[in-house]
């Protein structure tokens, strides 16, 4: 989006009590090899604007991907109707005093990588990824694949805001399954949580082929292996399976538009009530979680959300105890508490609601070694595949790739389909080891999904290993 | 919108160059979106979108480009010249792709509406005057829907619609919900009534104390909508050829012929409803009715013209996904206005939620109960339940442990509003299940 273009469309925000223009222009681009072939590639360009007006007691947004003066009129105007007509029949009327001016920009540092290298380059390097994938004759499904996304938000309102932010990312994804008598067994890399704000030279830092060379072993291991037993363990958590249960049993039930019952009807509530914040002990000691949009290369990280908020870290829990929801500007005041800046929207085309940004576990003092050979009798679930939890967020049960017996402190064979069953409010209370800062891996997913209308939106969680106890782990049939 | 997609695909058409063939899939919507909680106004808005897939095919490699449009024809002649001219430079980078094919034959037809019937301030005053009193929270999605397809080689498609979704849940003060949806192309203040007033009724029925159960096997029933969320996750590969073939199908050993359901389960794929598009993005045209699973046993897969390349099969106009846009489930016996007789003493599962497998290969999956679920004793209501996980597998559910299926079948509208609105629905009756294994 040019200066000009600004110039040209800031006369067009309307005179009412508040009035924003967020301009979101999304490039993506998917590249994939399955079974050594080259898929379709696919490329897309979303351009569109919303506007957001308060006026008057009333609230409305007009969405549209006619970017000529007509459209955003028309936008203004869709907008205008709205909030007219819902004067005096909101949930709640937000104090607009405290929207102030705010000037600003980020950009992820990288050097352009995707644009630099072609598209054949790519291709051939999935093609090879797929080579050392079906190195192994029971390999019955194999594929690689590269998403790149790049997003770029302007925002201008009546307070003469003006924030500007270009985010991409990348998006690596390794497939390997394997059959052995009719049972099928697959090892990922990256589909629910490798995505990072870096460069293509991030490619060559994780090595696909050789990642492709060990997760196809792994495969062929775990379609031969024992089913994991039903017992109650110590399990040792590896963080590409900690990405998924800090998002669905912190980073969920401590959304505010969840606790103050927006989500009931869809993505479901929380345990969590507006009385526990400052006093309720969510976990162990050991338990200190973050909003953190500051961390270089973290998926999630931005100077300002979408309604113009200024981003900072904050603590959620503090040594187990929980401090503040997961609340954006506007939405806190419902409550009367400390916001973060959680105010965020899948595209141009839906409103901003409360939303995890970069929710992480901080590193404790353990290292990996030290934390698997203190553990007598247990398991290491690594990658989760499967997950579920109730509508208040606390009865979970989720399904990992690969689990590792452990047995007086060593790796005591592999176990294939390891599940763990929980409830959250018992759960992190079982946290007996955080891993140092050297276990801890920056990690990221682009399809949590909440919302109505519905929404898809890209959230990060740093986090080391853990160890838990008396944790109820089960295999298949 | 009609005369804007012809228009701008014959901008395009001219614009090929020998050889070259140019596939064009529209999708444009014009919704008004409100969302409400505590029976008030929580977001309310309107989005007005639209797409074109372009799908340049030149020596048997092919490149694919989606374009957010303005609808202002000299500006998205622009873009699209430009995006056209990208694909033929890029294009010869590509490997050929051996498993392309589109249609060749000329298929053209049109679904068109005439007129808004929709008012969606109307129909939002007419839904806070009959909740105001209540505890209220859900969507209102209302507007027109618009898919086209064309092609090169002469092929016009073009499939409109203007409907609502109002998909919603009542709330007691102790917290208990009933889940309910109104859906069609013609608001009926009166029938909104009349649901409005059933939810008040089966609010007051299950707002008592909360019976505990424990983790144990159960005779169920499940709604039309708690089956489908399980049919839902049949649907993650399971009517799929290619999953099957990969095995990542969770019916992968029934497809085998190792496997089987109860003679009384019957799914087809059916567009016979007129909801989804009959018109593949290839420009295939999609068969009135496949039928997947006949009296118990695996007889068909959705086969996506990919997958029949790939694996030397015929296709039957599946997309590339392979899943059922508009799935039906045969009715049974079971008379559905004598549920809780049937059911005597066991659980009424109203909704499940969050599923997902804990097997895939064995087909066992888990979830929660949500929603107004309660406990029948006798043949009679006896308390509301706490949200329990379940944990079984679909050859149990359809399988041994069937006792039936009711006799009436529910049209189920996929509320799913995922970056645009949805066009698959699911045709579903009740079903009671024994033994049904519930874990937390």
């Amino acid at each position: 989006m040019k200066d000009n273009f600004i110039n040209l469309v800031k006369p067009l925000l309307p005179k009412t009590d508040y009035c924003s223009f967020r301009f979101v222009s999304k490039y993506t681009n998917i590249i994939s090899a399955t079974r050594g072939v080259v898929e379709p590639v696919i490329m897309s360009e979303d351009d569109g604007l919303m506007v957001t007006v308060f006026h008057n007691g009333g609230f409305g947004y007009g969405a549209t991907s006619n970017l000529t003066q007509q459209g955003i009129l028309e936008a203004v105007e869709s907008a205008k109707e709205w909030a007219d007509f819902s004067k005096n029949k909101l949930t709640y009327r937000p104090d607009l005093s405290k929207l102030k001016n705010q000037t600003g920009s980020y950009y992820t540092e990288e050097e352009d990588g995707w644009s630099k290298t072609s598209m054949k380059d790519k291709a051939d390097y999935l093609l090879s990824v797929n080579k050392a994938l079906k190195s192994q004759p029971t390999i019955s499904n194999w594929g690689a694949s590269m998403r790149f996304n790049k997003i770029e938000t302007l925002f201008i309102d009546t307070n003469d805001s003006y924030v500007r932010q270009k985010i991409s990312y990348l998006l690596p994804q390794i497939i390997a399954s394997a059959e052995h008598k009719k049972e099928i067994q697959t090892r990922t890399f990256g589909g629910h949580a490798h995505a990072r704000q870096i460069g293509y030279d991030f490619i060559d830092q994780i090595n696909m082929v050789q990642q492709a060379k060990t997760l196809a072993e792994e495969a062929v291991e775990l379609s031969k292996s024992p089913n994991c037993s039903d017992q109650i363990t110590n399990a040792v958590i590896a963080p590409d399976q900690m990405i998924l249960q800090i998002h669905e049993s912190i980073g969920h039930p401590l959304e505010l538009d969840r606790i103050l019952g927006d989500e009931r009807n869809y993505a479901g509530s929380s345990f969590v009530t507006p009385e526990m914040f400052g006093k309720y002990q969510y976990g162990s000691k050991l338990l200190n979680v973050t909003f953190n949009p500051t961390l270089e290369s973290e998926l999630a990280s931005y100077s300002y959300d979408d309604d113009g908020t200024n981003a900072e870290r904050k603590y959620l829990i503090k040594d187990g105890l929980l401090v503040r929801p997961i609340g954006g500007l506007l939405s806190s005041q419902r409550l009367d508490l400390d916001h973060v800046a959680c105010s965020r929207a899948s595209n141009w085309n839906r409103p901003p609601i409360d939303r995890m940004g970069n929710i992480n576990l901080e590193p404790g003092e353990d290292s990996f070694e030290d934390i698997i050979s203190s553990v007598e009798d247990g398991i290491y679930l690594q990658t989760n595949n499967s997950w579920s939890i109730d509508d208040k967020r606390n009865k979970f049960q989720f399904g990992c790739e690969k689990g590792t017996l452990i047995k007086n402190g060593k790796f005591a064979g592999v176990v294939k389909n390891p599940s763990y069953r929980g409830i959250t409010e018992s759960f992190w209370k079982n946290l007996s080891k955080v891993g140092n800062s050297e276990s801890n891996n920056i990690l990221g997913t682009s399809n949590c999904g909440k919302g109505e209308p519905n929404q898809t939106i890209f959230v990060g969680h740093s986090t080391p290993v853990c160890l838990f106890e008396n944790v109820d782990v089960f295999g298949g049939i | 919108m009609k005369d804007y997609f012809q228009k701008i695909s014959d901008k395009l058409f001219n614009s090929l160059e020998n050889h070259e063939v140019l596939v064009l899939n529209f999708d444009a919507e014009k919704t008004d979106f409100v969302r409400f909680n505590h029976s008030k106004i929580r977001q309310a808005g309107n989005v007005n979108q639209a797409t074109l897939t372009l799908n340049l095919i030149f020596k048997k490699k092919t490149l694919t480009s989606v374009i957010r449009l303005s609808t202002d024809f000299s500006k998205d002649s622009v873009l699209l010249l430009r995006t056209l001219y990208y694909l033929r430079r890029e294009i010869p980078e590509l490997p050929k792709d051996p498993y392309l094919m589109y249609e060749r034959n000329i298929n053209s037809f049109e679904k068109n509406i005439i007129g808004s019937k929709l008012d969606n301030y109307s129909i939002t005053g007419n839904i806070l005057d009959n909740c105001h009193a209540l505890d209220m929270v859900g969507i209102l999605s209302s507007g027109t829907i618009m898919k086209g397809f064309a092609n090169s080689l002469g092929q016009f498609n073009w499939h409109e619609s203007e409907s609502f979704n109002f998909d919603w849940s009542m709330y007691t003060e102790s917290g208990k919900a009933i889940k309910q949806n109104y859906s069609d192309q013609e608001w009926n203040q009166e029938t909104f009534s009349s649901l409005v007033s059933e939810s008040k009724e089966k609010l007051r029925v299950i707002d008592n104390k909360e019976i505990i159960l424990k983790p144990g096997k159960y005779r169920v029933y499940l709604s039309p909508s708690a089956l489908n969320e399980i049919v839902d996750m049949l649907s993650w590969g399971g009517f799929s050829y290619k999953a099957n073939k990969i095995g990542s199908s969770p019916l992968h050993l029934m497809e085998k012929g190792e496997k089987s359901f109860n003679k009384i389960v019957s799914f087809s794929e059916n567009l016979s409803n007129g909801i989804s598009p009959k018109f593949h993005s290839d420009g295939f045209i999609k068969p009135e009715k496949t039928e997947l699973i006949v009296n118990g046993k695996y007889v068909n897969s959705l086969v996506s013209p990919r997958s029949a390349l790939e694996y030397s099969v015929n296709h039957n106009a599946a997309e590339y996904y392979e899943a059922p846009v508009s799935i039906h489930l045969n009715e049974g016996v079971i008379n559905s206005n004598k549920i809780l007789e049937t059911l005597k003493d066991g659980i009424y599962i109203s909704n499940l939620w969050y599923l997902n497998f804990s097997d895939r290969n064995n087909g066992r999956i888990t979830g929660l109960t949500r929603f107004g679920c309660f406990m029948v004793e006798n043949g009679e209501y006896k308390g509301p339940i706490n949200t329990m996980r379940f944990d079984e597998t679909v050859y149990n559910v359809f399988g041994d442990k069937l006792v039936g299926l009711t006799d009436k079948s529910q049209l189920l509208m996929d509320s799913s509003t995922y970056e645009e609105r949805s066009t698959y629905s699911s045709t579903i009756p009740g079903a009671i299940v024994e033994d049904f294994k519930m874990t937390l």
